[in-house]
C-alpha cells in the first residue's frame, strides 16, 4: 500500500505540468493580449510591451522560460495585478472559497447522508418520496436562481440576513445554504442508491443471521459500503468546492478563487491562469488519491496492488 | 412583517400535504409558492426610498466602483473604477471639477497659459504635503512624469500626454540622429515648420534646448529603424555616418523653474490640455518610496499618497477602507471620516446591497434594464444623466461592401436612433461623432456651422432637420443607386443582390450587446428587407478583430471620452491607425483637425472642429446609435455628489447629511439645486485661478 501511494504521489508532478503545458498552449491560441483593451495602444508603446514581457521572443523560449520558473514553484507575478505574485493571491483568497466550500460541503454531507440512509431504509415511504422530489428540485434549481431567491426571502422579507458580501458568521448562511443545496440533492440520491444495493447484498444478510441488531448492521457494515458512491463523489467535488464557485461568489461578492480563475482567463492573465490551474489540477489528484485510500477502509474486498 | 406573515401562511400548506404522502401534489404546491415568491417581489407596495434608508452615523461613504482596481499605482491603470480611487488617494495638479469635469484648481492653486497655447506653467501650493509629512515639490511632478512615460511603465494611457514634447519618442525608445555636432530636425524630414517661439516665464538652459526646432526622432529597435531608413533615400543619404542618441527622461518637456513653479511644453497647441492633467495619468507618486521599495511602494504597509484620504485597510476583492489624511493640505474641507470602495461587478448583487442599506451610492450603468422601470420612479435617488461616452457601429470601409459610401449611408439612414434609445430606456439617439448636452459651447458652435451649411447648399430648415437622421425611403434609394434594388413585396421588402453573407454585426458577448444587435438588425430587416447575421465573441478576441479592422460589415464601438473637450471624439478617426476602428484615414480629416487645434480662440476653434465632424460625418465611417447615460443611484443623505459626465468625483466635496430636510429630492434638477456648504467650498477652491485669470 505504502509503494500505491508513492507511485501515485510521483505521479502527481509530471501530470500537473502535463496539464500546465497544455493550458499553456490553449491561452497562446486564444486572440488577443492581457494589454489589450477597448483602447488600442499606439504600435511603439505595444512593441515596447511586448519587448518587456518577452513575447518577442520565440515561442520555445518563452515556454522554457514560463517551465523553468513553475519547477521551481515561482508562477510569477499578475500581469493584470501588478505587483501582486500569483501565489500570493491564491494564498489569499484560497481560504474564503475554502471556508464557503468545506461548511457548504459538511451540511451537505449532514443533510445528504441522513435523508439519503433515512429514504433507503424506508424505501416508498413518504419520507422517501418527499426527500426524494426534494433532491430533485434541488439538482434542477441552479444556484443562481435559489441565491437570490433567498436574498429576497431573508434579507428583504425577513430581514433576517446580509444580501451580500462577508462579515460575521450571520453572512456565511446564505452562500453556504445556496451551496449546499445541489451537493445535499446529490449526496441523497447516490446515499439512497447505495444503501438500497447493500441492504440487499449477501454480507447484511449474513451479519443479521448472525443475529446482530438492525442499529449494528446499519452502522458497522451497511453504511460502509453503502457510502462508497459518496466517497467517490466527494474527491473531485471536494476540490472544485475549495477553489471555489464562481456563481455564489458573484451572487454574494465573496472574494473566493473562483471568480478570480474566471477573469484571469478573461484578463489573459497568464501567469495567474496557469498557477490556478496547476493548484487545481494538483488538488483534484490529491483528493483523488485520498479518496482511493479510502475505499480500502470502507469495503475490505478492495486491495491495492 | 406582512410579507413574512403571508410566506409562513403559505408554506404552511407544504408541511400539511406531506403527511398526505402525495408527492405530485407536493410538487405542484412547491411550483405554486415558489411562483407566488418571485411574483411576490413586484407587488410589494413601494416606499419613499428604495430599500433602508438610514444615513450612517459614523460619517462614512460606501461607494461600489465596480472591478477590482489593477493596481494602487495611478500610472499604470486606465480604468474608470481606478480612476475613482486615484482620486481620493492621489491629488494632482488640478482635479475634476465636481459638476462639470472641467479642471479646477487642486495641487496647483493657479495656472497660465502661453499665447500659443502650448506652455503652460503651474504655480504649486507651499503647504502641501506626501501622507507621510514629506513636502511636495514641483520636482515631483517632473519625477512623476518623466516615470510614467519611461517605457518601464505599462501604462495603457501614456497616449493622453503625447502631446508634451518628445513624451511619445522617449514612451517609444526613439532615438535622435546626431551628425557631428547637429542633430537633424524634424522639419527637414516631412515634420511641420516650427512656430515661432514666444518667450514664456523665464529663460533657462532647459527652456532654450526645448524651444529648439524639434529634432528627428527615428525608431529605436535597430531593424525597424533600418527599414525606416530604407524606405526615405533623403533620410538613408543624412544618417550616413551619424550617431543614434536614445531620447532620454531628461528630454521631455517638463522642467521644475523652482520648488513650487512648474512648466509643460507641448510639441502642438492643445486648448484643452489642462484638463487633461486631472487623469490619472497625471497624477504624482512619492519618488522617496519608490526608491526605497520598488514596485512593491504600492503594498498598504509602505504606500504613501497625496490625496485628501489614506488607506486604512485594503482586502483585494473585498474592500479598500481609505480615511481621511490628516497631512491633506486642505484637511478642513474634507468632510467624510472614511470612504470604503467595494469592488463588485454584478448588477444584481450592487442593487440588493444598495436596497439593504449596505451601501450608500454605487457606479454607472450599474442598474439593470429590467430593473430600470422601478427604479426611476424613486426620484430622490436615480440619477440619469448623459454621459460623454458614445455607442456606434464601425463599418469595416477598408473591405467590400462597406468601401461604398453609398451602402455605408444607407444603412445609417435606414436606423432609426429614437427608437433605439426608447428601446433601451436609458440613452439618447446620437447622429454625430460627439454627444450632445456634454459640452454646451460646442453645441452652439454645431448649431451655427450646421445653419452655414443649411444656407450654402439652399436646403429647406424642415428638411435640413431630418438630415443624416432616421429616413428609410432614402435609404432604400440610395441602396437601389448603389446597385443593390429594394423589391417590395406587399408590405415588407428584399435586397436579393445584397451580399448578406460578406456582412455582420460583430459584438462582444454581453446581454446589453446582444440586444442592441438585434434591435438594429430588425430595423435594416424592416427598412431594407436585408438580414445582417449577428456574431458574438468573447471579448478579447472581438477586441483584436476590431482593432485589426478584421471583421467584416459593423463592429460594436464604446468610447467615452477621456477629458472635457470634443476632440476626445473627434480623434477617434484623426490620423491612422486609429481608435475609430474602421479603417477609416482622410487627409482633408486629418488637416481640418490640426488646422482647429492650432487656432487659438476657443470658439472659432469649435466652429472649425464642428466643420470637422459635419465633413466626417457625411463620409460615414459609423452609424452612431446612442448617447450613453450615468446611470446610477445614490442615497438621498449623501451629498455633494453630482452626477458629471465622467462619474468621477472629487471626494472632499462629498459629505453625509444627517438631517433628512436637507437631504437631495428630485435629483433631475440636482446640478441646478443650490447647496450653499458646496458652493461655498468650490469658490473658494477655485479663487485663486480665477484671481489669475482676471
Amino acid at each position: 500500500m505504502f509503494s500505491f501511494i508513492l507511485r501515485r504521489l510521483l505521479m502527481i508532478i509530471p501530470m500537473a505540468l502535463v496539464v500546465v503545458t497544455l493550458t499553456w498552449g490553449l491561452v497562446r491560441i486564444a486572440p488577443g493580449n492581457f494589454y489589450s483593451g477597448e483602447k488600442k495602444l499606439p504600435a511603439g508603446v505595444e512593441a515596447t510591451i511586448r519587448k518587456k514581457y518577452g513575447l518577442d521572443q520565440p515561442w520555445y523560449t518563452q515556454y522554457g522560460m514560463m517551465m523553468s520558473n513553475i519547477v521551481r514553484g515561482d508562477f510569477g507575478d499578475s500581469l493584470k495585478y501588478q505587483g501582486q505574485s500569483v501565489n500570493e493571491i491564491i494564498r489569499r483568497h484560497l481560504p474564503y472559497s475554502a471556508t464557503i466550500g468545506i461548511l457548504g460541503y459538511l451540511l451537505a454531507l449532514t443533510l445528504g447522508l441522513t435523508a439519503g440512509t433515512i429514504a433507503a431504509l424506508r424505501q416508498n415511504s413518504w419520507f422517501d418520496y418527499g426527500s426524494m422530489s426534494l433532491a430533485m428540485f434541488g439538482l434542477s434549481v441552479p444556484n443562481f436562481v435559489l441565491g437570490p431567491i433567498l436574498v429576497l426571502i431573508f434579507s428583504f422579507w425577513l430581514y433576517l440576513l446580509p444580501s451580500a458580501r462577508l462579515g460575521g458568521p450571520l453572512s456565511l448562511i446564505l452562500p453556504v445554504v445556496t451551496l449546499a443545496a445541489i451537493y445535499t440533492a446529490y449526496i441523497a440520491r447516490l446515499t439512497r442508491a447505495g444503501m438500497l444495493e447493500v441492504m440487499r447484498s449477501d454480507y447484511i444478510r449474513t451479519a443479521r443471521a448472525k443475529g446482530l441488531d438492525e442499529r449494528s448492521v446499519l452502522l458497522r457494515h451497511a453504511i460502509r459500503g453503502g457510502i462508497i458512491p459518496v466517497v467517490s463523489f466527494t474527491g473531485p467535488a471536494l476540490a472544485a468546492l475549495l477553489a471555489g464557485t464562481v456563481v455564489v461568489e458573484k451572487v454574494f461578492a465573496i472574494p473566493g478563487l473562483g471568480n478570480i480563475f474566471i477573469q484571469s482567463v478573461l484578463n489573459r492573465d497568464e501567469p495567474l491562469i496557469l498557477g490556478i490551474v496547476a493548484f487545481l489540477s494538483i488538488l483534484i489528484m490529491v483528493f483523488n488519491l485520498i479518496v482511493d485510500i479510502s475505499y480500502g477502509f470502507l469495503d475490505p474486498r478492495i486491495r491495492y496492488e | 412583517m406582512i410579507n413574512s406573515i403571508k410566506f409562513i401562511a403559505l408554506t404552511f400548506p407544504v408541511f400539511y400535504m406531506l403527511k398526505k404522502r402525495s408527492s405530485y401534489f407536493l410538487i405542484a404546491v412547491a411550483a405554486l409558492i415558489l411562483s407566488v415568491l418571485i411574483s411576490g417581489c413586484s407587488s410589494s407596495a413601494r416606499g419613499k426610498y428604495f430599500g433602508k434608508t438610514v444615513a450612517p452615523t459614523d460619517n462614512v461613504l460606501r461607494y461600489v466602483t465596480g472591478s477590482e482596481p489593477e493596481t494602487l499605482d495611478p500610472h499604470i491603470s486606465s480604468g474608470q473604477p481606478e480612476a475613482r480611487i486615484y482620486m481620493a488617494l492621489f491629488e494632482g495638479l488640478v482635479e475634476y471639477g465636481p459638476k462639470d469635469q472641467q479642471p479646477i484648481p487642486a495641487l496647483a492653486k493657479s495656472w497660465e497659459i502661453s499665447p500659443n497655447v502650448d506652455e503652460f506653467i503651474f504655480h504649486l501650493r507651499d503647504n502641501a504635503k506626501w501622507n507621510d509629512g514629506t513636502p511636495i515639490t514641483a520636482n515631483d511632478f517632473v519625477y512623476s512624469f518623466r516615470r510614467a512615460f519611461s517605457p518601464e511603465i505599462l501604462s495603457s494611457s501614456a497616449e493622453l500626454g503625447f502631446f508634451i514634447q518628445y513624451a511619445e519618442a522617449f514612451k517609444t525608445e526613439q532615438v535622435f540622429v546626431k551628425n557631428g555636432d547637429a542633430f537633424l530636425l524634424s522639419k527637414d524630414f516631412g515634420g511641420d515648420e516650427p512656430k515661432p517661439h514666444v518667450a514664456f516665464g523665464p529663460e533657462t538652459d532647459f527652456n532654450k534646448f526645448i524651444h529648439e526646432p524639434a529634432r528627428l526622432t527615428l525608431e529605436g529597435d535597430e531593424k525597424a529603424r533600418a527599414k525606416q531608413i530604407e524606405a526615405d533615400p533623403k533620410l538613408k543619404a543624412a544618417v550616413n555616418g551619424a550617431e543614434f542618441v536614445p531620447v532620454k527622461a531628461e528630454d521631455i518637456g517638463i522642467e521644475a523653474i523652482d520648488d513650487y513653479t512648474l512648466r509643460i511644453t507641448l510639441r502642438q497647441s492643445a486648448p484643452f490640455f489642462v484638463g487633461l492633467l486631472a487623469h490619472q495619468f497625471f497624477r504624482p507618486v512619492p519618488q522617496h518610496t519608490i526608491r526605497t521599495w520598488g514596485k512593491d511602494w504600492i503594498r498598504k504597509e509602505h504606500i504613501v499618497t497625496n490625496g485628501p484620504f489614506r488607506i486604512k485597510d485594503y482586502r483585494p476583492y473585498d474592500a479598500l477602507v481609505l480615511e481621511k489624511s490628516p497631512n491633506y493640505w486642505d484637511a478642513a474641507n474634507v468632510h467624510l471620516d472614511r470612504l470604503e470602495f467595494y469592488p463588485l461587478e454584478e448588477n444584481s448583487t450592487i442593487l440588493n446591497l444598495y436596497k439593504a442599506g449596505a451601501i450608500d451610492a454605487f457606479l454607472n450603468h450599474s442598474v439593470l434594464t429590467s430593473w430600470t422601470e422601478e427604479v426611476r420612479l424613486y426620484k430622490d435617488e436615480y440619477l440619469n444623466f448623459p454621459e460623454a461616452s458614445t455607442a456606434y457601429y464601425s463599418m469595416n470601409v477598408t473591405k467590400p461592401p462597406f468601401n461604398d459610401l453609398r451602402l455605408r449611408k444607407a444603412f445609417a439612414l435606414a436606423t432609426d436612433r429614437v427608437s433605439l434609445s426608447n428601446y433601451r430606456k436609458v440613452t439618447k439617439p446620437l447622429y454625430d461623432l460627439t454627444p450632445s448636452g456634454i459640452f454646451p459651447e460646442y453645441d452652439k458652435a454645431r448649431e451655427k456651422v450646421s445653419e452655414e451649411i443649411r444656407k450654402e447648399r439652399g436646403i429647406a430648415p424642415e428638411v435640413w432637420a431630418n438630415y443624416r437622421k432616421f429616413d428609410p425611403e432614402e435609404a432604400r434609394k440610395i441602396l437601389t443607386e448603389a446597385g443593390f434594388p429594394v423589391k417590395k413585396n406587399g408590405d415588407t421588402y428584399s435586397c436579393p443582390n445584397f451580399p448578406t453573407d460578406a456582412v455582420s454585426i460583430t459584438f462582444n458577448t454581453n446581454e446589453n450587446n446582444r440586444g442592441i444587435a438585434e434591435f438594429v438588425q430588425a430595423q435594416w430587416k424592416q427598412n431594407l428587407g436585408i438580414t445582417v447575421p449577428l456574431k458574438s465573441q468573447e471579448f478579447k478576441t472581438f477586441l483584436k478583430d476590431r482593432h485589426d479592422v478584421q471583421y467584416v460589415g459593423f463592429a460594436q464601438s464604446l468610447w467615452s471620452g477621456d477629458y472635457m473637450d470634443p476632440y476626445t471624439f473627434l480623434g477617434l478617426h484623426y490620423g491612422y491607425p486609429n481608435n475609430g476602428d474602421a479603417g477609416f484615414n482622410d487627409p482633408k480629416y486629418n488637416k481640418m483637425l490640426d488646422d482647429a487645434n492650432a487656432e487659438l480662440d476657443p470658439t472659432k476653434r469649435y466652429e472649425m472642429l464642428a466643420r470637422a465632424e459635419f465633413y466626417v460625418m457625411e463620409q460615414q465611417p459609423s452609424v452612431p446609435l446612442t448617447i450613453n447615460a450615468t446611470n446610477w443611484m445614490k442615497k438621498p443623505y449623501v451629498k455633494g455628489m453630482y452626477p458629471n459626465p465622467g462619474t468621477l468625483f472629487a471626494w472632499k466635496f462629498v459629505y453625509i447629511e444627517s438631517d433628512p430636510a436637507k437631504w437631495d429630492h428630485d435629483v433631475e434638477n440636482i446640478m441646478a439645486d443650490s447647496d450653499p456648504q458646496f458652493e461655498r467650498q468650490l469658490n473658494e477652491l477655485t479663487a485663486t485661478q480665477k484671481a489669475v485669470t482676471k
